[in-house]
């Protein structure tokens, strides 16, 4: 190995203008799919940030307004999305779905000794955690809560800090909601929202059995593709449409929306830009590969009395092609490497720039981009080596007698 | 040590040359021959076809009892490495190469470890009393010089004969002299050696010279 590593430093020293000439080909090309493949990945986490934060095994349930009439009823009815029906609804499709729960907002203030917020407080379910948001202290609200009817609240970390001035020791500490006292058992953290969230039963006693909820989440299980959430979907909306009294087929009455589907959908866009951009910085690197294949040649063609020595001395010819290629794959390496540490520096520099933009695209490299760039820099090295490698195995001893 | 029997060897082309034409000769170990010819006669392709650099048509070519025919590429590779040491007219060293690398060389295609190499490359330099220049590159060193360093390379795997084409043709007459001396020194111990030349005053140094003529041995 250390004779190997010898011969190639060696061999690279004869031309250096050449070989540097040549390497900062392979460095630009990498640099660019660098990138590329870092831009295309900011994308990614963009699009993931959002669809984290929306859990997206669920469906979206919204009530809308009748546009077909039905069994005699009239078109133009409002749709409530009722508590009681949530049930039923859970029960149309128990393969695919876990849990059918909603929101019910109160029109009450939340307020301590000291400050009141402008937050909405929002009755709500377990499940409308799952993960969401970001825990800091204490516990989302379970099943007991519910079932107890308990006054307890899970506050964002701002709001808690305007109502104790205080984030760290908040849990067990007692706020207003509306006329009742309430315990914080949680706080939360979160990009955008803030609401207060109390059990869902607890509102709805509160608001005196207001039965209007503002949305309905349709949790799913066992889904592995499209079709399955769709057809939970179907038996979801057929449900409600028994229920409610409204066609089937009005798409108008509620409104769904597959979370499931549309993060599938967005995982293959995703992938899609990725692979545009793996295609484009590979045809980059491409460049920078013929170059190095130039220059194998050259260097094949140059050494050809050298080659005719070391056969009739006894190389066998495996052994020439094994250097000749080993010496492609060190060069592309070599310069690839600081290809890709340029390319990180530069990485690095967009995202210093773009540290202030609105939108939150984050170029990243993680390590996984870093070896796969350094795979494709090892192929690229061999498949550049490899045509000049074979030329240099046809070189006959008998080129060792002639004189250059 | 060498036994060649009815080689013949026809360039082919749109008038084929038929080089040798049917070479009987015989070279025992320890013996300090000298191939003589003028250019044209064929003794640089006898000296390719004793070197397994180049294929004969017909006849029999034994090389220390072992029959050289219709070889694969990795086996005649393997065969010279062991077998024979080869000393060129222009030295042939690898010029990015220091004299203990280019002595090493052989051994490293054979395998052996780097401090093992340098170790015997360290050896044969002594013998050839260049052990102060091994770090020398060769274009550091005179032609006296590297063609001792090439004779230590050739030596260095201790092979059946040792080929030498024009070895002093690229030297003045006084380092040819040494050169040659070195060649008497070699054949008291007893290496095998055959030297293709041109020049009489090498001829007469050797044992025995064998002359070729329109490839035929006369």
């Amino acid at each position: 190995m250390i004779d190997l590593t010898k011969e190639i430093w060696q061999t690279m020293c004869t031309n250096k203008l050449r070989t540097i000439l040549t390497g900062i080909s392979v460095a630009w090309g990498i640099l660019m799919l660098i990138l590329l493949l870092s831009i295309s990945q900011g994308v990614y986490n963009m699009s993931k940030g959002f669809t984290s934060k929306n859990d997206p095994l669920r469906i979206s349930v919204w009530a809308g307004t009748t546009s077909l009439p039905w069994k005699g009823l009239k078109e133009g009815r409002t749709i409530k999305l009722r508590a009681r029906d949530m049930e039923e609804v859970a029960k149309s499709n128990t393969e695919y779905i876990a849990s059918v729960e909603g929101n019910l907002r109160l029109t009450a203030q939340v307020s301590t000794n000291k400050d009141y917020l402008s937050s909405r407080v929002t009755g709500t379910f377990p499940e409308h955690f799952n993960g969401r948001y970001t825990l800091r202290q204490g516990r989302f609200l379970n099943q007991a809560d519910l079932r107890d009817q308990r006054k307890v609240a899970v506050l964002n970390n701002k709001s808690a800090s305007v109502l104790f001035n205080d984030t760290l020791n908040v849990v067990g500490k007692l706020i207003k909601v509306g006329n009742s006292a309430f315990t914080v058992v949680g706080v939360y953290a979160h990009e955008w929202e803030d609401d207060v969230y109390i059990p869902f039963s607890t509102a709805y006693a509160l608001s005196g059995y207001y039965d209007k909820m503002w949305e309905n989440q349709i949790h799913l299980k066992n889904v592995t593709n499209e079709e399955q959430s769709a057809k939970a979907e179907r038996d979801a909306r057929n449900a409600y449409a028994k229920l409610q009294n409204f066609d089937p087929k009005d798409d108008n009455a509620i409104y769904t929306f597959d979370r499931y589907a549309s993060s599938i959908e967005q995982e293959r866009s995703n992938r899609i830009l990725t692979m545009a951009m793996w295609i484009i910085g590979i045809l980059t690197l491409i460049t920078g590969i013929v170059g190095v294949s130039n220059i194998m040649f050259v260097s094949v063609k140059e050494r050809t009395h050298e080659i005719g020595i070391r056969r009739a001395i006894g190389a066998k010819p495996r052994k020439i092609l094994g250097q000749i290629i080993a010496e492609s794959i060190a060069l592309t390496t070599i310069f690839g490497y600081l290809g890709i540490v340029f390319g990180v520096l530069a990485v690095e520099g967009i995202k210093y720039a773009l540290r202030n933009a609105s939108f939150p695209l984050r170029p990243e490299v993680d390590l996984t981009i870093a070896i796969e760039v350094l795979l494709a820099l090892v192929i690229a090295g061999a498949l550049a080596g490899i045509v000049p490698a074979i030329k240099a195995t046809k070189v006959s001893p008998v080129e060792a007698l002639r004189d250059e | 040590m060498i036994k060649l029997t009815d080689i013949n060897k026809t360039y082919p082309g749109a008038v084929p040359l038929h080089v040798l034409k049917g070479i009987n000769l015989h070279i025992e170990k320890g013996e300090l021959v000298s191939i003589m010819g003028a250019s044209g006669s064929g003794k640089s392709t006898l000296l390719n076809i004793l070197g397994i650099l180049d294929t004969y048509d017909t006849g029999e070519y034994y090389l220390d009892g072992q029959l050289v025919r219709n070889l694969s590429e990795n086996k005649a590779a393997e065969l010279r490495n062991h077998k024979i040491g080869f000393v060129f007219q222009s030295f042939n060293l690898i010029n990015y190469k220091n004299a203990l690398e280019n002595v090493a060389l052989p051994l490293f295609y054979q395998g052996f470890s780097r401090r093992k190499r340098n170790v015997m490359a360290m050896e044969q330099l002594d013998r050839m009393g260049l052990k102060e220049w091994h770090h020398h590159l060769p274009s550091e060193l005179s032609g006296g010089q590297k063609q001792r360093v090439a004779i230590a390379r050739a030596l260095i795997t201790n092979p059946a004969i040792l080929l030498a084409d024009e070895p002093t043709g690229a030297l003045d007459s006084k380092t040819s002299v040494e050169v040659m001396g070195i060649f008497r020194q070699l054949n008291t111990e007893g290496v095998t050696s055959v030297i293709v030349t041109h020049d009489p005053s090498v001829a007469a140094q050797c044992k025995r010279t064998i002359r070729i003529v329109d490839g035929l041995i006369v």
